[in-house]
């Protein structure tokens, strides 16, 4: 029976000594969308490979919708969408003629595989430049062009490889926007890889971290980023002194607090229910702020307590709050 | 990204519902077709093997037409048919390269990885390429008839005799378009296909090129007498310069099959390699 499940049980990938995948389990929901996050050369794409029958496991077990990606190849590709990192398109083609190919190559006859490529031009915005040649088309373009085509058969699963790696914010959130959608209105799950924190931090349900070919972990973007500490608020005083009578204060309301000169750092599981808490008691002793910002863990934070290191170009993501 | 399928998966074991699949002639001709918009969109692929042949049919038979009369069993007037069929098969050659060519440009660009995700067949995916060569070489050698017949081609065999030739250079050329094939698959580079493809243009001159192989003398006798070009070449050209005969056109045939059908084992091969091997 098909399902919208994504399965892997030690899923093995070795390219000659190179371990690209090194025994990776896991399970994706219906529904679901995972997040396979990590650096560049983890193993994501080799992975997506595998679930999409393009390559064959060195070793373990792979099912996609409930088929055997080895043994049920044909079935996996009927059901399952792939838009690659590589964006496959033959630039001297029409969006059109692609997208009618690949619609009748998976069963549609000509007509049906026309309205469809129509309509799906038009949830691509892509309905005004049919005429001209993929070639010509824009990074942003090409990349909604080849989800679309991944679309073509209106498949249960979707796997997107690093769907937004180069392309500016605006097209980013373009594309965010039409993978929570087809997640939503449709129901598809969704398997993504990414490069960006924020990206799987943004639609992601749950994500898996990978690193050189293994799950370093797993688990809801919150859930990991609340394991590996509390959110803090973070007040700064005009002086030391009053810094430290108000650490006096508050000390009791939160997990730990820790003064750091002018600024005190109150550590607490949920922040932004506590500031009017900390913002009342800091007004009834008379003690005015010169700033207040609540900063919560990042995924950043989860990976280096994972891996031990930082992720490249991350940049630290601070939730101002107005001071009181 | 490398382009690896899994062959056993989808040719073997399609336990699955076949109603939502496309027939298979109906891939090929889709394949094909999308082929030949390619070739028509990108003519500078399909031009150079056409201007070249055009050209040497033109120069041999001014630099040699004339000295016809001193060949045996030649003349100038029939000069023209006799290096017909060198201009053809040249042309074939070279276009059969196109074939090979259009598939690293897919690979390249990743388009061939998004033919695998969907349920085609992997043997329509090469036929749709080699079948589109074909027809380019269909419509290559018939401009090159074209242009001979204005030069003042005869045919001892008339109509039924060029279409013969036709045949002869589409089928020779397309068992070499999977030879083209078969190393774009195996190497997926474009340069390592233009370079297969070239190496075998050296065995148009080592053969019966400009005089019959009963005139050469020496080792290109020998070599001539090996390769087979010498013997589709003798077919083409008893059957415009003499009629047919029965002995010059069953070593024609033969020797068409081997020249191509082992090019052609080789791309379906390569593609099981290149399936296998990830």
């Amino acid at each position: 029976m098909s399902n919208r499940e994504i399965v892997a049980e030690n899923l093995v990938k070795h390219y000659g000594d190179v371990k690209a995948v090194d025994g990776v389990t896991f399970k994706v929901d219906d529904g679901e969308i995972f997040g396979f996050l990590g650096p560049n050369g983890a193993g994501k794409s080799t992975a997506i490979t595998m679930l999409t029958t393009l390559g064959l496991p060195t070793s373990g077990f792979a099912s996609v919708g409930g088929y055997d990606v080895v043994k049920q190849a044909g079935e996996v590709r009927r059901i399952a969408g792939v838009a690659l990192q590589d964006i496959g398109l033959d630039p001297i083609m029409k969006s059109m003629e692609l997208l009618t190919i690949q619609g009748q190559l998976f069963g549609a006859s000509r007509k049906e595989a026309r309205t469809r490529a129509h309509e799906l031009l038009e949830i691509v915005k892509l309905a005004d430049v049919t005429d001209r040649p993929v070639g010509k088309y824009s990074g942003g373009m090409r990349r909604r062009l080849d989800l679309a085509l991944a679309l073509v058969h209106e498949p249960s699963i979707l796997f997107l490889d690093e769907p937004t790696t180069g392309l500016d914010p605006a097209s980013r959130r373009d594309v965010w926007e039409e993978v929570r959608r087809l997640n939503t209105e449709k129901g598809m799950t969704i398997f993504l890889t990414t490069q960006y924190l924020e990206e799987a931090d943004e639609l992601a349900d749950r994500i898996a971290i990978i690193v050189e070919g293994k799950i370093a972990t797993e688990g809801q973007p919150a859930k990991l980023k609340s394991d590996v500490g509390s959110e803090s608020i973070n007040v700064m005083f005009s002086d030391v002194d009053t810094a430290q009578k108000a650490k006096m204060m508050l000390e009791d309301m939160v997990d730990r607090a820790q003064l750091d000169r002018k600024t005190l750092r109150l550590y607490l599981p949920n922040g932004a229910t506590q500031i009017a808490g900390v913002v009342n008691k800091l007004n009834e002793a008379q003690i005015e702020p010169l700033s207040l910002t609540l900063t919560q863990p990042t995924l950043d934070d989860v990976f280096l307590q994972v891996t031990g290191q930082r992720f490249e170009d991350e940049k630290e993501a601070e939730k101002q709050a107005e001071p009181a | 990204m490398a382009t690896i399928t899994n062959e056993t998966a989808s040719e073997y074991n399609t336990t699955g519902s076949s109603s939502d699949r496309m027939p298979f002639l109906l891939q090929v001709s889709m394949m094909t077709w999308r082929s030949l918009l390619t070739m028509i969109r990108t003519p500078a692929v399909v031009l150079p093997a056409l201007f070249i042949s055009g050209f040497f049919l033109f120069v041999y038979e001014a630099t040699l037409g004339n000295a016809a009369d001193g060949i045996p069993g030649l003349s100038s007037d029939r000069y023209l048919a006799f290096i017909l069929p060198l201009s053809i098969v040249s042309a074939s050659l070279s276009g059969a390269g196109i074939a090979g060519q259009n598939l690293v440009r897919d690979v390249e660009n990743g388009y061939f990885d998004k033919l695998l995700l969907t349920p085609i067949s992997r043997s329509a995916l090469l036929l749709g390429q080699i079948l589109a060569g074909a027809v380019v070489l269909a419509i290559q050698t018939i401009i090159i008839m074209g242009v001979a017949l204005l030069m003042g081609l005869e045919s001892e065999t008339g109509v039924a005799g060029l279409l013969f030739v036709l045949a002869f250079a589409v089928i020779f050329g397309t068992g070499f378009a999977g030879f083209t094939v078969g190393i774009a698959l195996r190497t997926g580079s474009a340069a390592a296909t233009q370079g297969a493809n070239f190496a075998f243009f050296p065995l148009t001159f080592l053969t019966a090129t400009f005089v019959p192989v009963d005139l050469l003398g020496g080792w290109l006798k020998t070599v001539a007498q090996i390769n087979p070009i010498t013997y589709i070449l003798d077919a083409m050209r008893s059957v415009l310069l003499t009629g047919w005969e029965a002995d010059a056109i069953l070593t024609g045939v033969i020797a068409c099959v081997v020249i191509g059908g082992i090019p052609f084992l080789f791309a379906l091969n390569s593609l099981r390699a290149r399936t296998r091997r990830q």
